[in-house]
């Protein structure tokens, strides 16, 4: 899974892998005696950690927070980090990421992580997670990863966060509120007053540190994010480093809106929110397709109902394939997120991590290869 | 002599009714088939540690050696065919199982996953019994069919068969590498330049050496070097009786599924542009079954439904038994011909048709039997 930096090759490991293929069939030890460590540890996996789910707690609206123990392998974090949780749903393992929404210093005292997760309604995996975990459960934990990390020193911040891209933003004043003197605004942009999410617990926060601030904008009522807001609630904008966490329209108006402030680009900082995969929206309409591994991207429209093998062959690409009608595997790659629409079966997949046929794949939103 | 193909519209019906069959099982897919392999994975890795293990007390008493012997072997068949080959198609990916995915799985055998997944995967299955395109129809080196032109070397194919089913698993490596060796011979006469196969041949020695170290240096070695030289003998012939045991299954199983009497063949020309359901009909026609208990059909990897999992190669082959009766009746009702009978008679048709095409035809009177 990735989060964990490739090896280096040595003569050493490049044998060891030699030795595993040859003995076992495959490229690591561990996993031929998979099957029977799991009789012992149901779930053990060889990629990430094994942790427990201790329970789901409702927050407010649609929103919910998996209480994980992580297994005892899992390494730290910092504030801002996200983590891949992989969990095994009706036969097949689902991987998400979130991002973590309590703090390192609350993890040091309790050896808890929190992730709280929109369950959308019509997604396919986060109801189904709450449902799953309802009585705990064992998950797999990736190490935490990204870089969107409080900065070092001491400069003011700014925060803004729109809907539940604060979870990373929790974590971080959770985390300045134990240690920190540091001068910390938090915008936090919210559908509806009367339930945004953790809003007691940041109105506490506010209130015994003087250092950090809370202010609230509901959007219905204001407005997104502009300029005379953020002049408004935060005069001195330009000097602090401005954070965003959002969804994606959100974040590019803000990022504008900055920088026309007169902020320069080190000064921005900026996640989408949810991490690399978002649970992206089926658009119908033109469809963004990134090949990730190559760097080259391109759109395609539903009624041009081009393969993702064609679409591929037509940057000129040239992905691995055989039969090109979904008979012989080969054409296989991994896609990172985004829905495609199987030509053979007449179904949509879901929007996270998995492998997909290539030439039998539609784009049915924006998508993001392994090519 | 190849099979003329029925009218397209006429295939229509077909085509919706299987691929009604297909979505019926395809929805159930879930927790049951992961469940399933996960326990054939388990048992073979009871049967490939234990076997190897008791080998070894063959120190004690011959009949240690024997059951270890069979042991082994048995945990070869499974890996190779309810686990390997169905893994390889895809069956499983539904998973997200980074040990059970399709690109990733290698098997105890000496053919590498890649060259499996072109000579296997995409032409046998896309072309399958298309007489000069499916080179697993005969495999070069067999004749099965009046379209291949009788030469006085084919009197003797019956000592090729069973030269072949001894050695079957390096028949089955050498298979994608003879393929071009014997294309460049064609060009070499033709005054062409030779196609390169370098890569190939690095592929197949590269697995080949892996193979060949761990059954006939690793263990023998291991052993020997605490109960002395001479379980080194005893441990090498115990390994190559256990891989020649498994040649011969898994030989005779793929054999019955394509080789029967009642096979048909079809020429290039009929499947160029062909529809789904023209695929389906010639899957139908191009495969044999063969019945009996549900070990039988484990051991066989379920290729003892070869009809169906010609028709749906990446159904999980869980599901091959349940929808098998709902083929059958399809055909039934569309008067489809659907080829089935015991294990027994379809093994003797197989031999009956090898002899047969080892004759001599008779010039012009001959009449097609493949039709
Ligand atoms: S090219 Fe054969 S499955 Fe896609």
């Amino acid at each position: 899974m990735n989060g964990q930096i490739a090896q280096p090759e040595t003569t050493l490991s490049r044998f060891h892998t030699w030795l595993a293929q040859s003995l076992v069939n495959n490229n690591e030890f561990f996993a031929y005696f998979e099957p029977f460590i799991r009789l012992a540890m149901p779930a053990w996996s060889t990629v990430g950690v094994r942790s427990r789910v201790m329970k789901v707690h409702s927050e407010t609206g649609d929103v919910y927070s998996l209480v994980i123990r992580p297994g005892r392998r899992w390494k730290n974090f910092s504030a801002g980090q996200h983590v891949q949780i992989s969990a095994e749903l009706n036969g097949t393992l689902y991987t998400r990421t979130f991002s973590i929404s309590t703090s390192p210093d609350y993890f040091r005292k309790t050896g808890l992580i929190e992730l709280s997760i929109r369950s959308k309604p019509d997604g396919r995996v986060t109801p189904m997670l709450k449902e799953h975990f309802a009585k705990g459960g064992v998950c797999t934990l990736s190490d935490a990863g990204g870089d969107f990390l409080l900065p070092e020193g001491n400069e003011p911040l700014l925060l803004i966060a729109g809907g539940s891209g604060i979870t990373p933003f929790r974590s971080m004043m959770n985390q300045l509120s134990s240690n920190s003197l540091r001068d910390v605004h938090l915008l936090f942009y919210i559908r509806n007053s009367s339930n945004a999410l953790f809003r007691q617990e940041l109105d506490r926060i506010a209130e015994l540190h003087p250092n950090l601030k809370v202010t609230f904008i509901n959007t219905e009522a204001e407005g997104q994010v502009c300029e005379e807001h953020l002049l408004r609630y935060c005069p001195d904008v330009a000097d602090r480093i401005a954070m965003v966490c959002g969804p994606t329209p959100m974040i590019q108006g803000t990022r504008n809106l900055l920088s026309e402030l007169g902020l320069p680009a080190d000064q921005i900082r900026f996640e989408y929110f949810g991490a690399a995969p978002i649970e992206m929206e089926m658009t119908g309409e033109k469809s963004f397709v990134r090949f990730k591994t190559s760097g080259i991207a391109t759109t395609t429209t539903p009624d041009e109902q081009m393969s993702l093998l064609d679409l591929a062959e037509k940057q000129g690409l040239t992905p691995q394939h055989g039969c090109r009608i979904g008979v012989c595997y080969q054409c296989v790659c991994t896609k990172e997120s985004g829905v495609v629409f199987n030509t053979r079966t007449g179904q949509y997949s879901d929007t996270g991590k998995e492998d997909i046929q290539l030439c039998i794949s539609v784009a049915a939103s924006d998508l993001e290869l392994n090519i | 002599m190849t099979t003329p193909m029925p009218s397209a519209e006429s295939l229509k019906a077909f085509e919706e009714d299987l691929n009604q069959i297909r979505d019926e099982a395809l929805a159930k897919v879930g927790k049951e088939d992961a469940d399933y392999i996960r326990r054939v994975v388990l048992v073979q890795r009871v049967l490939d540690l234990g076997g190897r293990a008791v080998m070894v007390a063959g120190f004690y008493h011959w009949a240690f050696w024997v059951l270890g012997v069979a042991m082994l072997g048995i945990a070869k068949i499974i890996n190779n065919m309810e686990i390997g080959h169905n893994i390889m198609h895809g069956q499983y990916d539904f998973m997200n199982d980074p040990h059970l995915n399709s690109l990733k799985y290698d098997w105890d055998g000496a053919c590498s996953g890649g060259s499996w997944r072109r000579t296997h995967n995409f032409e046998h299955h896309t072309y399958t019994n298309v007489i000069g395109k499916d080179r697993d129809f005969g495999y070069d080196v067999l004749r099965l069919s009046d379209d291949v032109e009788w030469k006085p070397l084919y009197r003797m194919q019956f000592l090729r068969y069973l030269n072949m089913t001894l050695m079957f698993q390096w028949a089955v490596a050498f298979h994608e590498l003879h393929g071009y060796i014997l294309r460049n011979m064609r060009n070499k006469r033709e005054g062409k330049a030779p196609t390169d196969n370098s890569e190939l041949k690095a592929d197949f020695y590269g697995k080949a050496l892996k193979v060949l170290f761990r059954d006939y240096l690793f263990f023998p070695g291991l052993v020997a070097i605490f109960l002395g030289w001479p379980m080194f003998w005893m441990i090498f012939w115990g390994n190559m009786a256990a891989n020649v045991i498994r040649n011969i299954w898994a030989a005779t199983i793929i054999y019955c599924g394509h080789f029967t009497g009642n096979v048909h063949t079809f020429a290039e020309k009929e499947c160029e542009g062909e529809s789904r359901g023209q695929w389906y009909y010639r899957q139908i026609l191009g495969s044999s079954n063969f019945e009996g208990p549900r070990l039988l059909h484990i051991m066989s990897g379920h290729l003892s439904r070869q009809v169906e999992h010609h028709l749906f190669p990446d159904m999980p082959s869980y599901r091959y038994n349940e929808v098998a009766q709902k083929v059958r009746a399809a055909c039934a009702r569309h008067g489809v011909p659907y080829n089935t009978g015991s294990f027994g008679g379809q093994y003797f048709s197989v031999i009956g048709r090898i002899l047969k095409y080892s004759r001599k035809p008779k010039a012009q009177t001959q009449t097609p039997a493949a039709a």
